[in-house]
């Protein structure tokens, strides 16, 4: 703390606590978190500098070595069934599967927001509609969602997406609307009103920048869920569509091969593991980091 | 009577209880009138679950009474639709008791402070920026906050901000609710010293909601006290201080411990016994009744009406007013 | 000496993101058998945390140094099964927030039952008659019938009675009060204070108060010690100390009340404002807490830390330039 006296005022305090290096250092303190942290970073460099990193196509086939054990002729993790790089088949197949985690939840994000946010601020008839709307969609499992979505179309990256979102949208709109509730009573937002500012300015300047941080935490615990939800999707066929790797269609070929060759189920199983728990890592990181009443 | 800021005539609150809680009706405010001059401050005084804050809230129209009539500026504003309302709320402002909660941590000072000017329509950059300075340094502040965050500042600074955003309109008048509660003694003097000031040479008028006697007592004009949803007496300062008529403004005045071990020692002391009832079903009669130890037949049947006390508007809600009261409560 | 309660250059510190705090600052005071002993400061100041020190209740990484002597042994070396026993036992404790302190999933009798069992060896109808007599003695009428209560089923008043029934439910020696009605309106602060003090004088405990409110003091306490920054500033009765306060930081609070008969309009009547904020200390200081924020300090009070002086007969005050005793009402 540091005190300068200005003549004729009070002083100015600066407490030098909840400022962005402060968050970076309470952060620090928590080991799980940083390991999440540090997974997360991995997992999202990996995908975005797969061209780089996986030693060779993770689509061409190489008939002369099929199902070849891991180190053998320069297959660091071996074969698939196909003689395809196992290795950069896992580096090419976190893309798809990053791909599906952000974008499903950023879609149901960008669609629960501003659903959670007006049921939330202005409570009566528009309420009443967003949560039964959402209490249907709740009703259905993902599942019929993404077989429905994947009959009607056809299966396909952008179908699993949506699926996923939509089945995530409940859960977000129910967080969005719990955090504009809670913000609705308070004082800064009851001046606001008594002031006279429109709806509009205190819906886009004191709810929304004020509920980011939990929309933070709800996105990085529903990332690896939709990760986990793509790779069911993948093993029941209606996922990514082969030959482009993902770790949930790896899993689901790898299947037929499970007693004679078993790494190459138990790779890319790994790999959905580690990265669900990075994510959850780090969602109970930012959790904590967030809570009040944990600083 | 004609020329009065805000008059509020037989206001009712009335809120429904959750289900899951019986979804009864809480009488919350219950046929309140009143009504504040040009430049004066009228404190309304309540302990917890009185009535008091709601009846801030009814007229800044955070909520819309349910029955009743607000006037202010001799416009009636009772159930005024959002549109309608948005000029007037540029004339009525409000400071909250939480300087922690009633300001947002993502914006600066400045920000805060210009918020009501760029609501209202300012145009121009230029001048919010010297009519927020303006009004910062108004409330003792210096421009070296401007830039800072809430979380940056003492509970007396933000407070200052508070009074600051409620002041740059220059409204006509001031709801101020719990200003001083959440505040240390010393900081506190500094507030209310500044209210009083600020008040003195912008000449709004201000209704200072507080529970503490001692803070009306400093800084009001004149002040009503409330119970269980009801003004039971509202008097001048100096009447209501030195001469209570209402047992419970009585009461009030005896149970809050002076600052003073010779004089709190040697005071008689007449608190009433028991609790306020709840406000879900009040007492039929007079709503002191169950505590009152000079209540007979009448005041457990009948609701007293507003009895005159003197000429400067002294009202007491009492049967038993006209009487000598010598308020005895023998210790429970 | 009959002191019930000694505590010797009482030290804590405690860590928060900024760093280390000096919450208490080579703090002693004693509490003598049956003697009500006011801990006065504003928030911040560390009386709370004093209260805290005492009993051992604060974090795991706070530092104490010093001694805390309490029945001829030293309380900051008890192993904590013995501390557990004097805790709740010998000395008791009532906080601010009745609601937090008690068990919600509980009855209020089980919960004083729970007391008397572990500390007293009471058990079944013998212990519901003594918890029941616990709560007539704090007026809660109907006694039997409210050991069935919940704790939300009762008013805010009510618990903090529950609470004080429970505290006395071992006779202690030493009450400590933090803060016993600052939740409470003004009405139920009168009752609990007329509780407080009728018990105090029929049981003959002594009793740590520690509050904010100077009214609350001038109504219970018999001495005074008035903190800030951690240390003790002014140390006196109770009379003296309202009368003529010393310390420039207790006369500037004095001041700041808004009390008896003050009143603005016409004559333009000011409160003392006490300008500027309540450090928070994060190293030894080599002068007094107070000099930046007060009226009357000089040269000496920014270089050196003034000690507490006996300045009139039960009356020490640290500080270089003390206020004049005021002349004598006629």
């Amino acid at each position: 703390m540091s005190i300068a006296t200005v003549p004729g005022a009070e002083p100015v305090v600066t407490i030098s606590t909840p400022s962005r290096q402060g968050w970076w250092r309470r952060f620090r303190r928590r080991p799980p978190a940083v390991i999440g942290l540090a997974g997360v970073v991995v997992v999202v460099v990996v995908a975005v500098f797969a061209p780089l990193l996986a030693p060779q196509s993770p689509v061409a086939s190489q008939f002369g070595h099929v199902l070849v054990g891991p180190g053998v002729a320069g297959h660091i993790l071996g074969t698939d069934q196909l003689g395809r790089d196992e290795l950069s088949r896992l580096i090419y197949g976190s893309q798809s599967t990053l791909e599906v985690g952000v974008l499903a939840t950023l879609l149901a994000m960008v669609l629960a927001v501003p659903i959670g946010i007006a049921s939330g601020y202005y409570r009566g008839a528009v309420d009443m509609v967003a949560m039964r709307v959402a209490d249907v969609v709740l009703a259905f499992p993902f599942l019929l969602i993404a077989v429905g979505l994947a009959a009607i179309f056809k299966p396909s990256l952008q179908n699993v997406i949506i699926a996923l979102g939509l089945a995530q949208l409940p859960g977000s709109i129910r967080i969005a609307r719990a955090e504009a509730m809670a913000l609705r009573e308070q004082d800064f937002v009851q001046a606001a009103i008594v002031t006279g500012v429109r709806d509009r300015v205190i819906l886009f300047r004191h709810l929304f920048p004020n509920m980011l941080s939990p929309l933070l935490v709800q996105a990085s615990v529903s990332i690896p869920a939709a990760i986990l939800g793509s790779a069911l999707l993948s093993f029941l066929g209606l996922g990514v569509q082969p030959p482009t790797p993902s770790w949930g269609n790896m899993l689901a070929t790898a299947q037929t091969y499970l007693y004679n060759d078993p790494w190459i189920a138990i790779l890319p199983g790994i790999a959905i593991f580690l990265t669900t728990l990075a994510f959850n890592l780090l969602g109970d990181g930012l959790r904590d980091l967030f809570d009040p009443s944990m600083r | 009577m004609s020329g009065q800021v805000l008059e509020v005539d037989r206001l009712r609150m009335e809120f429904r209880a959750p289900r899951s809680s019986g979804g009864h009706r809480v009488q919350a405010v219950r046929d309140v009138s009143l009504e504040i001059g040009e430049g004066e401050i009228l404190g309304l005084v309540g302990e917890t679950g009185s009535g008091k804050t709601t009846v801030g809230k009814c007229v800044v129209r955070l909520l819309t009474p349910t029955a009743g009539r607000i006037t202010f500026d001799g416009k009636e504003i009772t159930a005024m639709a959002a549109r309608a309302l948005r000029p007037i709320r540029s004339q009525i402002q409000m400071v909250f008791q939480d300087p922690y909660s009633s300001l947002d941590p993502r914006m600066t000072v400045a920000q805060i402070v210009a918020e009501p000017l760029r609501a209202h329509g300012h145009p121009s950059r230029e001048q919010v920026r010297v009519l927020v300075s303006r009004t910062v340094e108004r409330v003792g502040l210096s421009a070296g906050v401007l830039e800072r965050f809430p979380h940056e500042l003492s509970g007396g600074q933000r407070q200052r901000v508070g009074l600051a955003r409620a002041l740059v309109l220059e409204p006509r008048l001031l709801i101020a609710d719990e200003p001083v509660s959440a505040l240390d003694v010393s900081v506190r003097a500094g507030i209310l010293n500044l209210l009083a000031d600020l008040q003195r040479s912008m000449g709004f008028s201000c209704l200072f909601i507080t529970h503490d006697l001692s803070v009306a007592e400093f800084l009001c004009d004149r002040v009503a006290v409330m119970y269980l949803g009801e003004i039971v007496e509202v008097a001048t300062r100096d009447e209501l201080f030195d001469d209570a008529r209402h047992p419970y403004t009585r009461s009030l005045l005896a149970a809050a411990p002076l600052a003073d071990p010779v004089q709190q020692r040697s005071r008689t002391r007449s608190v009433l016994p028991g609790e306020p009832p709840s406000t879900t079903e009040p007492p039929p009669g007079c709503s002191l009744h169950p505590r009152c130890p000079l209540a007979d037949d009448r005041c457990r049947q009948e609701s007293p009406a507003a009895t005159v006390v003197s000429r400067q508007g002294h009202l007491a809600r009492c049967h038993r007013v006209e009487e000598q009261l010598s308020l005895e409560v023998s210790r429970p | 000496m009959a002191d019930l309660l000694t505590v010797r250059n009482l030290g804590v510190r405690l860590f928060d993101r900024g760093g280390v705090v000096m919450a208490v600052r080579d703090l002693s005071l004693s509490i003598g058998a049956g003697e009500v002993l006011a801990l006065v400061g504003e928030s911040g100041c560390g009386k709370s945390v004093t209260a805290l020190a005492l009993l051992r209740l604060l974090p795991e990484d706070a530092r104490i140094e010093g001694s805390v002597e309490f029945g001829g042994r030293d309380l900051t070396r008890l192993s904590i099964k013995e501390l557990r026993a004097v805790r709740g036992g010998d000395i008791a404790m009532v906080f601010q927030e009745p609601m937090t302190s008690l068990n919600p999933s509980f009855t209020i009798g089980n919960q004083i039952i729970e007391v008397l069992r572990l500390h007293r060896g009471l058990r079944g109808h013998e212990a519901r008659q003594r918890a029941a007599e616990l709560l007539s003695l704090v007026r809660i009428g109907a006694p039997e019938q409210r050991l069935r209560a919940f704790p939300h089923q009762l008013s805010g008043g009510m618990r903090q009675r529950a609470m004080i029934a429970m505290a006395l439910a071992c006779d202690p020696q030493l009450l400590i009060l933090d803060e016993p009605t600052t939740a409470l309106d003004v009405t139920t602060q009168a009752q609990i204070l007329d509780i407080v003090r009728d018990l105090q004088k029929r049981l003959g405990m002594s009793i740590l108060l520690i509050t904010h409110d100077l009214g609350v003091v001038a109504d219970l306490a018999d001495r005074v010690v008035v903190m800030y920054a951690g240390a003790k500033v002014e140390d006196a009765e109770v009379h003296r100390l309202y009368a003529a306060p010393r310390h420039p930081y207790t006369a500037g609070l004095l001041r700041a009340l808004p009390r008896g008969g003050r009143r603005t309009g016409g004559g333009a009547e000011r409160l003392t404002e006490i300008p500027g904020l309540v450090p928070v200390l994060r190293a030894p200081l080599d002068a007094c807490a107070f000099a930046p924020r007060c009226p009357r300090s000089i040269e000496q009070c920014h270089k050196v830390a003034p000690v507490l002086e006996e300045m009139d007969p039960d009356h020490r005050v640290a500080c270089f330039n003390p206020e004049p005793v005021p002349a004598a009402p006629s």
